[in-house]
Order: C-alpha cells, then structure tokens, then sequence
C-alpha cells in the first residue's frame, strides 16, 4: 500500500506541530529548541532577520534541510503526514508538492528558463503520478492571469509579479493543503507586493490552508497574518496574535524591530534605530539570552541562562515582571 | 544646485525611459524619487552621476552646465554594498587610494591621509579601530554601506545619490543607515537624491525635502514630502501609497485606501496620459489628452492630472 492511499483526504486544514525543534550546522544551532504551533486555517507570519534561522525553520516544514545542517532534536508534526523528520527520502519526495506546497524564496527566478511554464508544470505533474492538472487553470485565472497564455509562456516572458504567483500555483495545483511562503515580496514593487498579499488572503480562505510566511519585513505580516512569531539568533523570542503583538510588543527585541520601522504619518522622529549588529550563526552566544548584547533591560542573569518562553515571550526581563 | 532640466533618455529604439525630467536639489536638502521598478528612476540617478549618458536636456551646478570632472561630487551609493567594495582590500586600503589623490592635489602628507580615514569613519558611525584592517567579508551588512558611504565622502562630494540604499540591508540596522545620510545632510551640507520604492525610508531621509513621483519616465506629482504622503491628488501616487502596508494593530487603513492594480503591458503609449489604462478614475478626456505637469485646481504641489483630487490613502495611527 502506498503512504497516498493511507491519507485520508484532507478536507479540513492540516495543524503544524514544531515541537522543541533544534537544527545544527556543525554542532553550531541555526534554530535552537524552537516549538511553534501553526493552527488549522490561519496564516503565520515569521519575521526575523537574516541569519536569524528562519529559512532555515520553514525548511524544516518540508523535510528539506540540507547537509550540513542536521535536525538534532525535536519533531515537526503536520496534520495527516506525521513526524516530517522521521520520513525517508522517498516519503518526502511524495508529500512535497502533493501535501506540503512550498514557494520558495526568489520563486522568481526558481523556475526553469528553457521549458515553458506548462510544461513545467506536466513534469510536476509526472513525479507525483497525477495526470489531472485542470486545477492549474483556475488556480492562475484566480490570481488574475490569463492562463493559456502563461502556461505557453517562458519565465524570462513573466513579470515577476506574474512568476511569483506561478510559484504559488505549482504549491497549490497538487491540492497541498499546508503552503510555505519564504520571502514571497522581497524582490517585488510595492504595489506587486499588496496584489500578491491579497492573493496569499484569498486563498488562504478558499482552499483551506495552513500557511506559513516567512519574510523579514513586519509590514508583510501585519497585513495578512493572524498569528507572528518573531525569530532573533535561531530562537523565536516572541509569539502571539500578530495585532496584539505589533500593538503592544513584548520583548524588548520586538519593541525594538517595530520601533526601527519608519512610518508614513506622525512623528518622523519616532522610528528608533536599534544599536548593536544580530548575530550570525558562528557569534550565536551558546549560553544565556542571545539578545541581550543589544538589550536595554538586560540583566546579570541573561548572561548565563537562556530565557523560557512565557506566554509566549522569552525574555528574563518581561517575565519577572509579569510574575511577580 | 544641481538641477536637471528637461532630460531625455530612449534605449534601443523606442524605451523611452525618460521623458523630459526636471529636477533641482537644492544645497544640503533632500530629493526623493519614488516609483515602480522601471519608471526610470534609478537611469536618472545614474545620469546624474555620470554612469549614464543621457539624450536630451541639460544638467547644471549653480546655473552652469556640468563638465566632466564636476560629476565626481556626485557619488553614488547603490544597493548591494558587497558588490561595491573590492573584496581583496580591507577597509583602510579602500579609503586611502582616493584620498591619497585628494592629498597631492593640494599638498597634504601621510599623517592627513590617516587622520582623514579616522575621521569619515567616526563620522559614518563606525569604530576605526575595529574596521580599519577588516576585509568586506567580515563586516555587516550596514557596516558595509556605512564604508561605501565614507569612500564616497573622501571626494567631498556635493550630492549623493542613493539608490535603494537600505534595500539589502537587514531590518534592524535600515534605520540607522537612513539616520546617517539624513545627519550628513546636516553636518557637511551635502544634498542626498533619494532613489527608492519605499516611500516611509524617503520621508525620514527627506524631512523637509521633496518628493518626485515617477512614472513611466515622467514625473506625476512633485511637492513637500508631507503634502504628497497627506495630500496626494494624482491617482498614482495614490495607488504607491495604498501599496503600503499597513502595520494592523498600529495602524487602520486610510479612509481613501485603493486597490492599485499591476502594471499592464507599457510597450504601447496611449496618447494621452500614460497612467490612464491603469488609472481607476479615468475617464474618455484623460486617454486623449496628455496632462501638463502643473498646479491645475490650485493645488499646492504640482502634478500631472487633468482630474486632480485629494484621497486619504495613507494608513492612520489607531488611538
């Protein structure tokens, strides 16, 4: 029996479990004991900056996180596939694409520039053993594309607005039902941008799916995310519903992320610059907070044990205030 | 001054684009041009600093066109400050060639050489000590553009001009970037031409500045940065400004908020506004007509629209 027949058919959106998730490059954690919970139906935004290990999660998600990089400790559980890490290759070759739709980073430029996007797509098509791939035209034709014409197309023939959601066409057009989006406007114009942020709500709530976004631009996440999670030195130091957090961030790293952003009303002033450089994965301090080099609340305690997450917020500080 | 008057610029046979620009950046103040990948916004940065030949038009400095040597005080910062650093020399090296030049053109040693490099880079935020013997390759992001940033003041330049400057740069450090080319405006006068799609990066480093809204090669709408963002009255600036995202939780839409649709296939020009097959208030007039760039409707800002209305597109904080 092959492990398609034995899923039941997903007609409800899939949960994600991260549970206590550490991922190595050479003994050095690019994401340490992250656990993260993505609910059924709604949109994840997860913000961090480069090096911050966020890649690196989302990669997790498909089982795809590549040598040196090992997954150490942990588990990511998805609705309906199991534990993502347990899973050999052949399984995973399986529910990527078919179970688990990814759009990677530069989706723009990840496609193949000597076959036409329709051909692409057979070949999708082929490795999973579908040949009912009708789905791919109403998929692009909701994205506002003129489908014929962009499945004869070759990518250098797209813009990249329109490859962009090509991208998220061959994540979807198997009927995956858990989507990835790594960076999915970073190379795109504002207005691009707000159109391909309005196809990722749109669908989100057609098709039923369980998203994550990743991106480093909090703007990105407010505008469709229910839900953040905000990553610094491979550790999310704060988690919750994504307006409250962005209304009242916790963690001082948080704070600091959303007070750098500079507004287009009010004070010009009040944007803060947030001292002090984030690490990279070779200066990640192994032991105590990984924030506190750039912290102003940082204590005698933050330099030796490493904050626990309460109610989402993993900082020493924060926390001995709301406990008392 | 600097001032850009008329310039045109077609590649190939018929991409034009630039369509006639002018433009003045005053001494020590700030000009951002705003605008869609392609408008031509990055060629006239390019023009200005003389990467570009341009066709038509005249470029000036205080009244009197600008000759060749003159296009050294304008320098420009670009975006990926990796590739604008030679990866084989460190940080010192990188300063000390043009300044070297500097030096014997008016007859100063070694020692100001070396007090000149300590002192771009205190003044572009950075411990001398720390990087002076560092390679590119082991420096931040931020840092890196903070050293392009010193090169380019080593020449003394009147203008810089930033193109996206803050793009690649990871979020927490944008800020400070933008925060020093706003402060070199203020410490040694030096005007900064502002090439981006990010209009909020464009009013923190343009307080007091103008803003040019690009389009196609044309200039839409031109005024204060503050009554373009509160007050825009082309519908392409204010379909940019609907683009943005707004900080939920924060902020709530603008009451005026539209829904900006892509840009169509721009091979074709319509005879009459070039924003009209695009524009969701358009109407038979604005297709056969080509709007002046002007103040038409006793607007305080110029702009070219035969229909200029002002929309509240911008997000309003909560609270």
């Amino acid at each position: 029996m092959s492990i398609v027949e034995i899923w039941p058919t997903v007609t409800a959106a899939p949960g994600v479990a991260i549970e206590e998730l550490t991922i190595a490059y050479g003994g050095l954690p690019a994401v340490a004991n992250v656990s993260l919970e993505l609910k059924p139906g709604t949109i994840t935004g997860l913000v961090g900056e480069s090096g911050s290990g966020k890649s690196t999660l989302a990669l997790s998600l498909l089982g795809a996180v590549t040598k040196p990089g090992k997954v150490t400790r942990g588990k990511v559980v998805i609705d309906g596939i199991g534990d993502v890490t347990k899973l050999g290759a052949e399984e995973l070759r399986r529910v990527r694409g078919s179970k688990i739709g990814y759009v990677f980073q530069a989706a723009q430029n990840s496609l193949n520039p000597l076959k036409t996007v329709g051909k692409q797509l057979l070949d999708l098509g082929k490795a999973h053993g579908v040949k009912d791939l009708r789905e791919a035209h109403p998929l692009l034709e909701r994205m506002g594309l003129n489908a014929d014409r962009v499945l004869k197309s070759y990518q250098h023939e797209l813009s990249g607005g329109m490859r962009q959601r090509v991208g998220i066409m061959f994540a979807l057009v198997l009927n995956a039902h858990v989507l990835v989006l790594d960076e999915p406007t970073t190379a795109l114009d504002m207005i691009t941008q707000a159109n391909i942020l309005q196809i990722v709500r749109d669908i989100q709530r057609d098709r039923h799916l369980t998203t994550l976004i990743v991106t480093h631009d909090v703007g990105v996440v407010a505008e469709v995310a229910q839900r953040i999670a905000v990553m610094y030195g491979g550790r999310i130091v704060e988690q919750g519903d994504a307006r409250r957090v962005i209304a009242e961030p916790k963690h001082p790293y948080t704070r600091a992320l959303i007070n750098a952003i500079p507004r287009l009303t009010g004070d010009v002033d009040a944007a803060k610059p947030l001292p002090g450089t984030p690490p990279t994965l070779g200066t990640i301090p192994l032991a105590g907070c990984v924030f506190r080099e750039r912290c102003p609340l940082r204590m005698e305690i933050c330099d030796t044990v490493e904050p626990v997450a309460v109610g989402g917020v993993a900082c020493h500080a924060v926390n001995k205030g709301d406990t008392p | 001054m600097i001032e850009g008057r008329g310039i045109t610029k077609t590649f190939g046979k018929s991409v034009k684009a630039l369509r006639g620009v002018d433009f003045a950046i005053p001494r020590g103040g700030a000009v951002s041009f705003i605008g869609e990948s392609g408008c031509g916004k990055t060629t006239l940065g390019r023009i200005l600093a003389g990467l570009e030949s341009y066709d038509g038009g005249q470029l000036l400095r205080d009244g009197k066109t600008l000759k060749g040597g003159e296009f050294r005080r304008i320098q420009l910062i670009h975006q990926d400050p990796y590739s604008a650093l030679n990866p084989t020399r460190t940080v010192e090296s990188t300063l000390r060639d043009p300044l070297r030049l500097r030096a014997k053109q008016t007859g100063r040693g070694e020692a100001w050489i070396s007090s000149r490099v300590e002192q771009l880079l205190s003044l572009v935020g950075l411990n001398p000590g720390y990087v002076l013997e560092r390679y590119p390759h082991q420096l931040s992001g931020g840092m890196r553009q903070r050293v392009v940033v010193a090169r380019a003041l080593t020449v003394d330049p009147e203008v810089l001009v930033a193109d996206e400057a803050v793009s690649m740069i990871d979020v927490s450090l944008r800020l400070g970037i933008l925060g020093l080319l706003r402060s070199l405006r203020e410490t040694l006068g030096v005007s900064v031409l502002f090439i981006t799609h990010d209009v909020a990066t464009a009013r923190y480093v343009g307080v007091e500045g103008e803003l040019y809204v690009i389009y196609r090669g044309a200039v839409v709408e031109r005024g204060p940065v503050e009554t373009v963002l509160t007050d825009p009255v082309h519908p392409y600036t204010q379909c940019l400004l609907s683009a943005i995202p707004v900080l939920h939780g924060l902020e709530k839409p603008g009451p005026d908020r539209l829904v900006p649709s892509e840009p169509l296939d721009e091979r074709t020009d319509p005879p009459g506004c070039l924003f009209a097959p695009r524009c969701p208030f358009a109407n038979p007039v604005c297709v056969e007509q080509p709007p002046p760039l002007g103040r038409l409707g006793h607007t305080p800002q110029d702009h070219a629209c035969l229909f200029p209305a002002s929309r509240h597109v911008v997000a309003v904080p909560l609270g």
